[in-house]
C-alpha cells in the first residue's frame, strides 16, 4: 500500500493560507495526483490560527493524524511551535522568519521557539519570505508562494509529487497577468534558495 | 473561465459546496435560494456568480425558512430547485420541511444540510440525520467532495423517482475540501424555469383532513425507498465475512484508510452507506446475514446504529452490533480516531505509526490565538462607544445579550458585551425576557443581517409587550462573517442587481423606537450622540441605536481597487508614557507591545485607519503617519 503524502499548512487568518492550499491542489491535478486540501471557513478565520491539511495520493479522509506530517510549511513563527504536534521526528519543517503575537498575550521569543523546534526536529528551516516578495515584488503578499518555492528547494519528497513545473502552472491557472510573472519569479528564487541551502 | 462552468471531461479542484452547487447545474435546476451559514454558503455563492450567465434564478433570502418556501414553491411548480443551509438553519425552516414531505414535489427538490461536527463554526453540532425520520424525508450523505457532486446529482434523481424532498446532508469537512473532481456531464443549455402552478386543493393545503390522507401516502413512500433503494446509495465491499464495518458518509472515507493501514481489506466486509436515513434494507440485511461482529462508524449520533440493531432484532439474528462503545459521539471524526477505534476492536494496531514529538515546553508558552475583531472593525468602535458612553450617563452593570456574527466575538475582554447568545435573532427576545425579571439595564446587541432574518419579530414583541432594553444594530451593511453576502440593507442582490435598500431605523421607527444612528468611526461625536439619547431612555422613551460603518474587509479591498489611501497611524515615543490603555481597551491585533521600550507599535500593514486608538489615547500619542486620500472616509 502506498501511503498518502501529508502537508500541513499553519498560519494566522489572512496571511494567505487558503490561497496556497488551492495553489498545490492545482498543482497536484496538473501532476495527475488525488488530493484533498482541507481549509477552514468562517469565523474560526478571523485572525485566529488555521491549520490547512493537504494530503496528496489515493484516498478521501481529509484530516492529517496527530505526528502523522511529512512536511510542514508555517507562515509564523509561534503558529509553527504550535503545529509541532503534527510532527514526528522526520518531518521537514519550514517557518517563516516572521511573528505575530496575538493582542494582549506574554509569547515566547522567535530564538525561544526557532531553537526548541531544532531541538526536536532534524530538519528546520527558518526563511525570510517577505525578504525574497519585497526584493521581487515590493511587497511581502507572496509570501505563501515563496514557503511553498522553497519547501520544494528542500524537500525532495515533496519535489517528486509536485514538480517545479507543475507549481508554475498552477501559478498561471490562478493569477491573471503581471501578477503570474511576479509569482512565479517569487517562486523561482525560493526554490532556489531552498535548494541552496541543503547544498544543491 | 469560472471552473464551475467547465466542460464535460475536466478536471477540476472543487471545494464540496462547488462540487454540489455543479452536481446541481448538470441536474437541471433553475431557481437557488439560501441564507449564508458556515459551513453552507459557498454553495449558492458559487451558483450566484453564475446566475446571470445560466439564466437561472439565485437569491440569498431572508432567512432559511423564507429560502425554503422560495425554492419549495419551484420544485411544486415543475422547476427543480434547492436550497442551502447550515444545520441550525434547518431549525428555522422545520416547519415548512415537515409539511413538505407531505405534499411532495413536481419537480426535483433537494434541501441541503451542511452540518458542523467539531463545532468549527457553530453554536451546537445537532446531528440533522434525525430530521429524516421526523419528516420523512431521506437523508442522503456523501464521503467526499467528490461524491458530494455526484450524491447532489443522485439526490435529484431519488426526488424526481418519488416525486418527494430528499435532504443532502454535508458536513465541514466535506464542504469546506478541495479536491479534483472529474465533470461527467455539461450543464444543460436549457432547464425548465417556467413552472406551472396547478390548483390542487387537497394537496396544497395542509387542512387536517387533507394531511390525514397525504400522511398515508406518505408512509408508503418512506416503505417504498427502505426497500428500492441500495446502489448508488449501499455498496458492499468485500462480501461474505464474519467480521463487518457499516460506514457512513465521510466516516467510510475513515475507515477506507485505516482497513488499508491495518491490512485488513480482505479480512472484513465493509458495508459503505450513503443514505443513512432511512438505511437502504436489503444491503444491511445481506451483511448481517453472515456477520458475527459488526461495527457502526458514524460521526456524531448513533442513527445507522439504532437502525441496523433493530433490523437485527426483526430478524432474529444473533450477531453482536457495536458502534458507540468504540467511535466517540461527539466531535467530528478523523482517521486517526477510526484508526483508533478500529485497532481496538480488532485487537491489532501498527507500532510506530504517527508518533508526535508532543508539544514545545516553552517559557512563556505559545499563547492561544482566538479568533478576534480584525484591525478596523467598526463593532470594535462600536462597543468601546456604547460602553463609554453608558459609563458616562451613570448607567451600570448593563446586561449585553447578544447574538450571531462576527460580532459575537466581543464576549471576549476588553468588550465583554454578549453575555449570551444562543440562536440567530435570540438577542431581543432574550433582553426581553430578562427586562421583566431583573432591574439591571439591558442592550440587545445584534447585527445587521441577524436582524433582517429573525430580529424584527422580536423588536415588534418588544414593544409590544412593553420591554424595556436598548437594541443595538451593529450595521455593517453586508452579512460580513460568512463572506460579505448581500441583505435588505446592501441595496443590491445576490447577483448584483441594484435593488431597494430597506434600512434598520425605519423598521425600528415603524414599530415605536426612537432611533439613533451613528458612525463609530466618529468616537467622540457618537459618544456625545449617545449620551443624549441615554437620558431619553432614563426618562422611559424606547430608544434603539443603529451604528452604521463598513466592514474593514471591505474597505480595505475597496481602498486597493481605487488606489484609495487609508490612514495609517504611528504611536509618538516621544508622547507616549506606555500606559498601554490603547491596546487594554481596543485589543486591535494591529498594535503590539514593543518588548524593550514596553511601549505599543503599530504594525502598519495591519493598520487599517479606523482611528479608535486615537481616540482612547490619553496623551495624544497617536495620529496618522501618511497623507490619506481626501476622499478615504466614503469608503466606509
Amino acid at each position: 500500500m502506498k501511503s498518502r503524502f501529508n502537508l500541513i499548512l499553519v498560519g494566522v487568518g489572512g496571511q494567505g493560507l487558503i490561497t496556497l492550499g488551492r495553489l498545490i491542489g492545482e498543482a497536484c491535478i496538473r501532476a495527475g495526483l488525488n488530493v484533498t486540501v482541507a481549509e477552514v471557513h468562517g469565523m474560526s478565520q478571523r485572525g485566529g490560527s488555521v491549520v490547512v491539511h493537504v494530503r496528496i495520493g489515493e484516498g478521501d479522509s481529509p484530516v492529517i493524524p496527530v505526528g502523522g506530517a511529512h512536511h510542514i510549511i508555517a507562515m509564523e513563527i509561534l503558529e509553527a511551535g504550535r503545529s509541532v504536534r503534527y510532527a514526528n521526528k522526520d518531518t521537514v519543517m519550514v517557518v517563516n522568519d516572521l511573528i505575530l503575537p496575538p493582542p494582549l498575550a506574554k509569547y515566547p521569543g522567535k530564538k525561544d521557539v526557532v531553537d526548541a523546534l531544532k531541538s526536536k526536529l532534524g530538519k528546520v528551516y527558518l526563511y525570510d519570505a517577505e525578504g525574497v516578495c519585497k526584493r521581487i515584488m515590493g511587497t511581502p503578499i507572496s509570501s505563501n508562494i515563496a514557503l511553498l518555492g522553497f519547501s520544494i528547494g528542500v524537500n525532495p519528497a515533496l519535489e517528486s509529487l509536485i514538480s517545479k513545473d507543475a507549481v508554475e502552472k498552477a501559478i498561471e491557472a490562478l493569477f491573471k497577468e503581471k501578477a503570474v510573472e511576479l509569482n512565479k519569479k517569487v517562486f523561482e528564487e525560493a526554490f532556489r534558495e531552498g535548494r541552496k541551502s541543503i547544498g544543491g | 473561465m469560472n471552473p464551475i462552468l467547465a466542460r464535460k471531461g475536466e478536471t477540476v479542484l472543487l471545494m464540496g459546496n462547488e462540487a454540489i452547487a455543479r452536481g446541481a447545474l448538470e441536474s437541471g435546476i433553475c431557481m437557488a435560494a439560501a441564507y449564508p451559514g458556515t459551513p453552507s454558503t459557498e454553495i449558492v455563492e458559487t451558483l450566484s456568480d453564475v446566475a446571470k450567465d445560466l439564466k437561472i434564478w439565485v437569491e440569498w433570502s431572508v432567512n432559511e425558512k423564507v429560502a425554503f418556501e422560495t425554492a419549495y414553491a419551484a420544485a411544486i411548480s415543475g422547476v427543480k430547485s434547492l436550497t442551502a443551509m447550515k444545520h441550525v438553519g434547518l431549525n428555522v425552516a422545520a416547519d415548512i420541511l415537515m409539511s413538505s414531505a407531505y405534499a411532495g414535489v413536481k419537480a426535483g427538490f433537494v434541501i441541503i444540510s451542511a452540518d458542523d461536527p467539531g463545532h468549527h463554526s457553530s453554536q451546537n453540532e445537532q446531528d440533522n440525520r434525525w430530521y429524516g425520520f421526523i419528516s420523512h424525508i431521506p437523508v442522503v450523505e456523501p464521503s467526499s467532495p467528490k461524491e458530494a457532486y455526484h450524491y447532489t446529482k443522485e439526490s435529484f434523481k431519488l426526488s424526481e423517482k418519488y416525486g418527494h424532498p430528499v435532504i443532502l446532508r454535508t458536513t465541514t469537512r466535506i464542504s469546506h475540501t478541495r479536491q479534483p473532481v472529474i465533470l461527467e456531464e455539461d450543464i444543460p443549455a436549457s432547464p425548465v424555469c417556467k413552472g406551472v402552478f396547478e390548483k390542487a386543493i387537497d394537496r396544497w393545503v395542509l387542512v387536517p383532513g387533507h394531511a390525514k390522507k397525504l400522511k398515508i401516502k406518505l408512509l408508503e413512500v418512506w416503505k417504498r425507498i427502505q426497500y428500492d433503494t441500495g446502489e448508488p446509495f449501499a455498496k458492499i465491499i468485500n462480501p461474505g465475512m464474519k467480521d463487518v464495518i457499516i460506514a457512513s458518509g465521510i466516516a467510510y472515507s475513515h475507515v477506507e484508510e485505516a482497513v488499508r493501514i491495518l491490512g485488513l481489506e480482505s479480512k472484513v466486509t465493509v458495508l459503505k452507506i450513503n443514505m443513512p436515513v432511512p438505511v437502504p434494507r436489503k444491503p444491511v440485511e445481506e451483511v448481517l446475514r453472515n456477520a458475527e461482529r459488526v461495527l457502526i462508524v458514524e460521526e456524531l449520533d448513533p442513527v445507522v446504529e439504532k437502525q441496523v440493531k433493530s433490523i437485527s432484532t426483526e430478524l432474529g439474528l444473533d450477531c453482536k452490533i457495536y458502534g458507540k462503545e468504540y467511535i466517540p459521539e461527539n466531535d467530528e471524526l478523523s482517521l486517526q480516531i477510526v484508526y483508533n477505534g478500529l485497532c481496538k476492536f480488532f485487537d491489532k494496531c501498527n507500532p510506530g505509526l504517527w508518533e508526535s514529538i508532543g508539544d514545545l515546553k516553552l517559557e512563556p508558552a505559545i499563547p492561544p490565538r482566538p479568533p478576534v475583531l480584525c484591525p478596523g472593525c467598526p463593532h470594535r468602535s462600536s462597543y468601546y462607544i456604547v460602553k463609554t458612553a453608558l459609563n458616562r450617563a451613570g448607567i451600570r452593570n448593563v446586561i449585553f445579550t447578544g447574538d450571531i456574527g462576527c460580532y459575537t466575538l466581543g464576549f471576549q475582554k476588553p468588550f465583554e458585551t454578549q453575555m449570551t447568545s444562543f440562536e440567530m435573532g435570540g438577542a431581543i427576545g432574550v433582553a426581553h425576557g430578562l427586562s421583566k425579571v431583573v432591574d439591571e439595564t439591558i442592550v440587545a446587541v445584534v447585527g445587521d443581517s441577524t436582524f433582517y432574518h429573525a430580529g424584527i419579530p422580536g423588536v415588534i414583541n418588544l414593544v409590544f409587550n412593553k420591554g424595556k432594553a436598548i437594541p443595538l444594530i451593529l450595521d455593517n451593511s453586508i452579512t460580513a462573517m460568512t463572506g460579505h453576502q448581500p441583505h435588505p440593507g446592501t441595496g443590491v442582490t445576490a447577483t448584483g442587481e441594484p435593488t431597494a435598500r430597506i434600512m434598520p431605523e425605519d423598521i425600528l421607527k415603524a414599530v415605536g423606537f426612537d432611533p439613533i444612528v451613528i458612525n463609530p468611526l466618529r468616537v467622540k461625536e457618537s459618544i456625545s450622540t449617545l449620551g443624549k439619547a441615554l437620558e431619553e431612555f432614563k426618562n422611559g422613551k424606547n430608544i434603539a441605536i443603529v451604528s452604521r460603518a463598513r466592514c474593514a474587509l471591505e474597505v480595505l479591498r475597496d481602498a486597493r481597487r481605487t488606489k484609495t489611501v487609508l490612514p495609517v497611524y504611528k504611536v509618538n515615543p516621544e508622547k507616549c508614557t506606555g500606559c498601554l490603555a490603547c491596546i487594554n481597551l481596543s485589543a486591535c491585533p494591529a498594535l503590539v507591545v514593543d518588548p524593550d521600550s514596553r511601549k505599543p507599535v503599530i504594525m502598519e500593514d495591519l493598520c487599517a485607519g479606523c482611528g479608535l486608538c486615537a481616540s482612547i489615547c490619553p496623551f495624544k500619542a497617536i495620529s496618522p503617519a501618511n497623507t490619506p486620500s481626501q476622499d478615504w472616509e466614503r469608503l466606509w
